[in-house]
């Protein structure tokens, strides 16, 4: 022992005079191996820690808490007592001394032997001797050091200081200034606030020691010595300033004071701050900075926005566009300041850029501010937010629909509309200026998505200002349309096409402008015009033309206001003089054969019917009650009276059988349909007896098929709405005994006939729901057996489900149930498969076909619940060599595929196994429907179809070589989906 | 590649789509042969994600159909692509996307190359290196964090 | 003179796959081949036609690259991308998983059985080459690992009677190796070609060595260093055939048994080479004796020669089958 003391006091002579810092290591050897105890370290440091020179004591600390550090956890209980007392003493010491004794008194924070209540006396000694902040940077750290020692080991003692230790935290960082310091600081803080300590009346100190240092503002120093980002400081204090909702009432402020910062990272780092206090704050705690927060979110947006609409490359611009056009939309205020804000810098940005990309996007950024101003609108508005501007984006518009370019010239229109519809912006000379510009591009604008643009343009300016499209749209097109493509044999082909083409957009821009009346008056002669133009041959109109006017027409009778004036117009002028000029084609076709109006082609007449039966149908009911007796007048007794141009002989027949088998006046029972078949329910057919018998006789004789389709339609048209009675049901029986004893009768020669007007007898029955439908259904099935007819029964079926555009359906007044095809599906599929099942191979098909048919016109819900029943049989008719059938189940399967019951889940193999056959079915259709399906199962539950993967896609590789494009494309689709199946990243 | 790193290019200049192919009447004529032409080349890679932006190839100009060359009697395939930024970390990634879609979409006897556009990129050379090396890029694809990027990079998103 | 290359079979080896590489047992009577599927199949002859005898499964968490059979025919080892190299060893007529080596830190490329059948290489994407020898006991131990590459290395061959080792790598170089006082060492690299090298193969006499590139060609190089003792670089190129192949060239293999020289090419192409026998032995000439354009749908991947069948020819591709060709010289 005596030994070891001279060696004791050897090392602290060595350390503290000779300053020989190895010696500390010596001693903290000496001391863990026993060679001398720490309390006898102290003892002989006496000398030392009692000399007149402050940095001998000093020197003298120093050793003892370099040997403390390497052995703080060797000390007894009793040990760091003393050692405690002295240090706590040695605070009040001279300030010199003060770094030492603080490295002492960390190592001891680190014992597991720190006897009860020493922690709370350390700190009470460091809060009050110390100032921690007039301390170097190494002994700050040693104090936050010590903090976060004793609040891992010592929590509930340190609680017990109350909000104390809030206080001198507080104190002690208050003023740091080093970035390693503060991150741990902010440690310290976030621990009292996630630990519950109590704040007591301190919580806005705490608040602003830390938050004072909001928005971080750091840049490493080079080289990053460190380690320390601005990122890291920015979530530690984010972690501290939101941890507490407590803090909502300080930090809501200073968010909406700092989100004004024109630093752009303090403005971010504020908004993720608010994000970040959002989700831990309840609604209480920010309700009352809502509106402040609000104010500052807005001008942020705006300003932000505004600015990327400028940037030069217009980068960011949709997303900020985006947000400024919904803060117009907020009220008819903001859209003023919004306005006025963006529109002048677009309007600028516009005319000074000259990239075509670049004007559109813009062009599409004004128009979408255009509109939300409107929508923003009151309904009753005094000037327009965009009158200060109207001139400018007038100029635009006309010269972006003077360019070249096809997508400005596209959004251009668009815009032209949002303008037109801004209540009272428009002048009358801008829309002049703009139906000029209209004009022109319809006349020679040759690219299908500009002219498709223009004419929805014009429909959409004429329904508002229909005046100037009147006086000259109207009658420049018509002067460029009868112009002759000059002497028809000599034009080159290509200068032919570009003259229809101009035709073809002219006639559907006079449909698209004619909603008013007013300008019906102007656009329907004009057709009607071309009708009789391309009769005489005074100008000459191909069939598709006179076809394209038909359906300008029948536009026009579908979408004009519903008026008196309108109504006349239909009734008075154009059903009459569509029916004389057919009525003139005809008998000239009869006469002089060959000569040929276009009027007695069969697409011509088809394109008239839904012209007069869309007019019948909306006709007033004295009006409409007009039509019908003329109409039935002048097929039954050939009444021309109310006809113009009346030059007609007498004694017209157009129901009768005619002459030579001439089928050119008996075709025109089309037209009769249109004018009988559509009228209100409340209107009577007069000589309806007569008339449903003449039509029975045509439908049954007549050997040309658009006279007696038509005479099936038109007598099944009147069927569905003639009144419930027993006349009704005697007519029905009396037909069906004719249209039976000729199906029965093999050698018949109008088997095809009959079938067909049973077939339309049926289809009106089953709308109705009429009791006598099964007996047609009866036959209907034993057709499917017939050897010759079987096929065209199968077909029945799904003329049966299908709806059509010229008779028996809702808009032609018919007599339609709802959910008839469910109905017709409840009670007939069971047939249909039992009749299957019966039927010999060559039949099969044909129940397979009909099937599919009925499947494919069920609504999916039907479809879906329906299909587990079925699912066998249309599989089976998948393996059916018929591509019809193939089609037609692969088309009924597809949109059941896309979310499946069960039932066709367990059925993935046989799916599978009859799909990829089709895949290289000989027909494109069947082809690229089978591929469409096989890409729906993609979807299935993935461990369902994972199975298949391999298969599928060793199967789909084939059709990636198709000879056809859209296969192709079908294949690729298919092909990636199987491939993300299982796959990461994928299914 | 790390998850919720900053985005080089923040700020990409964003370009028009080109619209559908329009259909024509051969098209749909089912005995006319359609030749694989430079536009149905392009029709399947102009649509893939770009990995880091919610935005198309196309739309960022990093394919364009007249850097597309097919020869379909030849049965090879030649695209070229434009990183967005010369130092675009993401270019081999871009490169494997197209890639693993032509792999995908075309028949098994086309001979597929991707490259950098000349001159558009600071390491070309390797990038196309790397994406002719067939055993890497098989690698790359039996490598399921990076077969998950390329995934998403080719699933459809939903607008 | 007039050669040909007939086909004598095709047949699926890996379906829904590339097959990768194929090796012949050294007594020439099984065939193994390896894949993208993660297995290894062993083929042998039933009569006129080749069948699976056995796979080879569950060894590998990754496409199987390569494959190689111990000089004696009763080891098989895998080269996978999942970094690991399998032994099998045979029993009876079929084969079980006897160890496996681990080390390399990603895909291996290659793995070689020197001839003596003590020694093992294997190479990986980390660019290194590591040697193994085995004992007795079946043990393996890694002996060297050489770093001489700069990127991943494709290929290891070894010499045909000596203990030398060879690699071809994706930095464009080849390495000749040999061992130095228990290490081996990089002792030559060759530059010459100006891509990935793909493969190499050594002739029978092992004077020299053949390598082809993803350059799109093929140069044959030789050894000089036994005729002027230590000569700077004892390997030199002597003839570069180009103008062959339209694509990388992926492998080539030169018969022991008659010399000719054939490659497998990206441009889904077998080509056969031979070589004039009255050129100088220092500017060799080799010129297409045979090819088949179409060999396989797609890339050509691995060809290998009959070890005692002359003439007879296994090939493989990226549409995952295998072909047997027979090439003759007809007089």
């Amino acid at each position: 022992m005596a030994a070891d003391s001279t060696l004791l006091l050897s090392l602290v002579e060595e350390f503290v005079s000779g300053l020989q810092d190895s010696k500390a290591k010596d001693a903290a050897k000496g001391v863990k191996d026993g060679q001398f105890t720490v309390l006898q370290l102290v003892e002989a440091l006496g000398l030392s820690l009692t000399s007149s020179q402050a940095p001998t004591r000093a020197r003298g600390v120093q050793l003892l808490s370099e040997v403390l550090k390497e052995c703080y956890g060797e000390l007894t209980e009793r040990e760091v007592e003393v050692l405690i007392a002295f240090y706590e003493n040695r605070l009040k010491d001279h300030y010199v001394i003060t770094p030492p004794v603080l490295q002492g008194l960390k190592a001891l924070t680190k014992c597991t032997t720190l006897p009860p209540g020493s922690a709370v006396s350390m700190l009470r000694s460091l809060f009050q001797d110390v100032h921690v902040q007039s301390l170097m940077l190494t002994e700050r750290a040693c104090v936050y050091s010590m903090l976060i020692n004793l609040m891992e080991t010592r929590e509930a003692e340190l609680k017990g200081l109350g909000a104390d230790f809030v206080f001198g935290f507080v104190q002690s960082m208050d003023g740091e200034r080093d970035p390693r310091n503060l991150l741990l600081a902010f440690r310290i803080a976030k621990n009292i606030i996630d630990r519950g300590y109590d704040l007591g009346k301190f919580t806005e100190e705490l608040f602003e020691v830390t938050s004072c240092y909001f928005p971080i503002d750091f840049t490493p120093p080079p080289n990053d010595p460190h380690g320390i980002t601005k990122d890291e400081l920015i979530q530690e204090l984010r972690g501290v300033l939101t941890g507490t909702p407590k803090f909502a009432e300080f930090l809501l402020p200073l968010i909406i004071e700092k989100l004004d910062s024109d630093v752009p990272s303090a403005k971010l780092d504020s908004l993720h701050t608010l994000t970040a206090c959002v989700s831990q704050y309840e609604h209480k705690d920010l309700a009352e900075f809502l509106e402040g927060l609000w104010t500052s979110l807005r001008r942020e947006v705006c300003l932000d926005c505004q600015h990327h609409l400028c940037e030069p490359d217009l980068k960011l611009v949709w997303p900020s566009a985006k947000l400024l056009q919904a803060a117009c939309c907020a009220s008819n205020r903001a859209s003023h300041i919004v306005a006025a804000a963006v529109m002048p810098s677009l309007i600028e940005q516009y005319n000074s850029r000259t990239q075509c990309s670049h004007r559109r996007t813009l062009l599409e950024v004004v128009q979408r501010f255009v509109q939300s101003v409107r929508t923003s609108q009151p309904s009753v508005s005094d000037e327009s937010v965009l009158s200060a501007f109207r001139d400018a984006l007038c100029s635009i518009v006309f010269s972006a629909l003077s360019e070249s370019n096809s997508s400005l010239q596209i959004t251009a229109t668009s815009v032209l509309i949002s303008l037109a519809q801004q209540t009272g912006l428009l002048l009358n000379s801008d829309i002049e200026l703009a139906v000029d510009h209209l004009t022109r591009l319809l006349l020679t604008e040759e690219d299908d998505r500009v002219s498709a643009a223009v004419v929805e343009c014009a429909g959409a300016l004429a329904e508002l200002h229909p005046a100037a499209f009147i006086t000259k749209l109207i009658p420049r097109l018509k002067k460029e349309m009868f112009s002759e493509p000059m002497a028809q044999d000599h034009t080159e082909p290509s200068q032919q096409h570009s003259h229809h083409a101009m035709r073809q957009r002219c006639l559907s821009a006079l449909a698209a402008v004619s909603k008013q009346a007013s300008v019906v008056q102007e656009s329907t002669p004009v057709l009607l015009e071309v009708l009789s133009s391309a009769h005489t041959g005074g100008v000459s109109f191909s069939v598709d033309e006179v076809v394209l006017a038909c359906r300008s027409l029948q536009r026009i009778a579908e979408q004009v206001e519903d008026t008196e004036e309108t109504g006349q117009c239909f009734h008075s002028v154009i059903i009459p003089r569509l029916l004389s000029l057919a009525l003139q084609a005809a008998l000239q076709g009869d006469s002089s054969p060959g000569v040929g109006s276009p009027l007695v082609e069969a697409a011509v007449l088809s394109a008239m019917v839904p012209v007069i039966s869309s007019s019948c149908s909306r006709l007033q009911p004295t009006l409409a009650a007009q039509t019908a007796s003329r109409a039935v007048s002048l097929f039954l007794d050939g009444d021309v009276s109310f006809l113009p141009d009346n030059s007609f002989p007498s004694h017209i027949q157009l129901l009768k059988k005619q002459q030579k088998d001439s089928w050119s006046q008996s075709q025109m029972v089309c037209l009769l349909m249109g004018c009988v078949c559509s009228l209100p329910r409340s209107v009577e057919v007069p000589q309806i007896d007569q008339l449903l018998s003449e039509l029975e006789e045509m439908s049954c004789s007549c050997s040309h098929q658009l006279s007696y389709t038509s005479a099936a339609k038109c007598f099944a048209g009147l069927v569905n709405k003639s009144p419930q009675g027993d006349s009704l049901d005697s007519l029905i029986q009396r037909t069906m005994k004719r249209v039976c004893s000729e199906l029965d009768s093999a050698s018949s020669s109008v088997r095809i006939q009959a079938f067909t007007l049973m077939i339309w007898v049926a289809k009106a029955l089953l709308l109705r729901y009429h009791p006598l439908f099964t007996t047609l259904t009866d036959k209907l099935f034993s057709l499917l057996d017939d050897t010759d007819l079987g096929p065209m029964a199968a077909d029945g079926f799904s003329l049966l489900m299908s709806d059509f555009t010229d008779v028996l359906n809702r808009s032609c007044h018919a007599d339609v149930r709802i959910m008839y095809r469910q109905r017709f599906f409840s009670e007939n599929s069971a047939k249909l498969v039992e009749g299957f099942n019966a039927a010999t191979q060559d039949k099969k098909p044909n129940y397979l076909k009909a099937l599919s048919n009925i499947v494919n016109k069920l609504p999916k819900q039907v479809q879906v619940t329906e299909l587990p029943a079925l699912l066998s049989l249309l599989l089976e008719a998948l393996t059916c060599p018929d591509e019809g059938v193939q089609l037609s189940t692969l088309s009924c399967l597809e949109p059941v595929l896309i979310n499946p019951p069960a039932a066709l889940v367990q059925q993935l193999e046989a799916l599978v196994n009859r799909l990829i056959p089709l895949i290289c079915s000989p027909a494109m259709n069947v082809r690229i429907a089978s591929l469409r399906c096989i890409h729906a199962l993609s979807h299935f539950p993935v461990h369902e179809v994972l199975p298949f993967r391999a298969r599928v896609l060793r199967a789909l590789a084939k059709p990636l070589d198709d000879k056809k494009r859209l296969v192709r494309s079908e294949a690729v689709l298919a092909r990636g989906e199987w491939f993300l199946l299982g796959s990461p990243g994928g299914r | 590649m790390s998850g919720g790193a900053r985005l080089e290019n923040a700020n990409p200049v964003i370009f028009q789509r080109s619209g559908e192919r329009l259909l024509t009447a051969s098209e749909e004529d089912e005995d006319v042969h359609d030749p694989i032409d430079d536009r149905e080349i392009f029709d399947l890679i102009r649509s893939i994600n770009d990995p880091e932006h919610p935005l198309s190839l196309e739309e960022l100009n990093v394919v364009e159909q007249v850097r597309v060359k097919v020869d379909d009697a030849g049965s090879t395939v030649g695209v070229e692509f434009t990183p967005t930024i010369p130092h675009c970390s993401m270019a081999t990634l871009i490169g494997l996307s197209i890639k693993v879609k032509l792999l995908r979409s075309l028949p098994d006897r086309f001979k597929i190359d991707v490259h950098i556009s000349p001159g558009t990129h600071a390491s070309e050379e390797a990038v196309n290196k790397q994406l002719a090396d067939k055993e890497r890029v098989a690698a790359a694809l039996e490598n399921s964090s990076l077969l998950e990027v390329v995934n998403q990079c080719l699933s459809s998103r939903t607008m | 003179m007039k050669e040909s290359l007939s086909l004598v079979q095709r047949f699926s080896a890996h379906p829904d796959s590339r097959c990768w590489f194929v090796s012949w047992s050294p007594n020439g009577t099984l065939l193994a081949s390896c894949g993208g599927d993660k297995a290894v199949r062993i083929w042998g002859r039933e009569g006129d036609s080749w069948v699976c005898k056995t796979v080879l499964q569950d060894g590998h968490q990754r496409t199987v690259r390569k494959v190689a059979w111990s000089p004696c025919g009763n080891y098989l080892a895998s080269a996978s991308f999942d970094a690991t190299t399998c032994i099998w060893k045979k029993k009876n007529d079929d084969f079980e998983s006897l160890t496996v080596l681990e080390g390399h830190e990603n895909e291996v490329k290659c793995v070689a059985w020197a001839p003596s059948g003590n020694l093992l290489a294997t190479c990986s994407r980390d660019k290194s080459v590591w040697v193994w020898e085995v004992d007795e006991e079946d043990e393996y131990e890694c002996v060297t690992v050489v770093n001489s590459h700069t990127q991943d290395v494709k290929h290891v061959v070894w010499h045909p009677n000596q203990e030398l080792l060879a690699s071809a790598s994706y930095d464009n170089n080849i390495c000749v190796y040999k061992e130095e006082d228990d290490d081996w060492e990089c002792r030559a690299t060759l530059q010459g070609h100006t891509s990935t090298v793909w493969s190499l193969c050594f002739d029978a006499t092992g004077q020299r060595l053949a390598s082809c590139s993803d350059d799109r060609t093929v140069k044959i190089w030789k050894d000089y260093s036994n005729e002027s003792g230590q000569v700077e670089l004892p390997w030199k190129c002597v003839c570069t055939l180009s103008g062959y192949h339209g694509r990388t060239v992926y492998d080539i293999a030169w018969c022991r048994l008659t010399g000719a020289l054939v490659t497998a090419c990206g441009d889904d192409a077998v080509r056969v080479f031979k070589e004039d026998e009255t050129a100088s032995p220092d500017e060799p000439v080799f010129s297409l004796a045979a090819q088949v354009t179409k060999a396989h749908s797609q890339d050509v991947n691995c060809v290998a020669w009959n070890p005692k069948e002359a003439g007879l020819l296994a090939s493989c591709s990226d549409d995952g089958e295998i072909a047997i060709w027979r090439f003759q010289e007809e007089h």
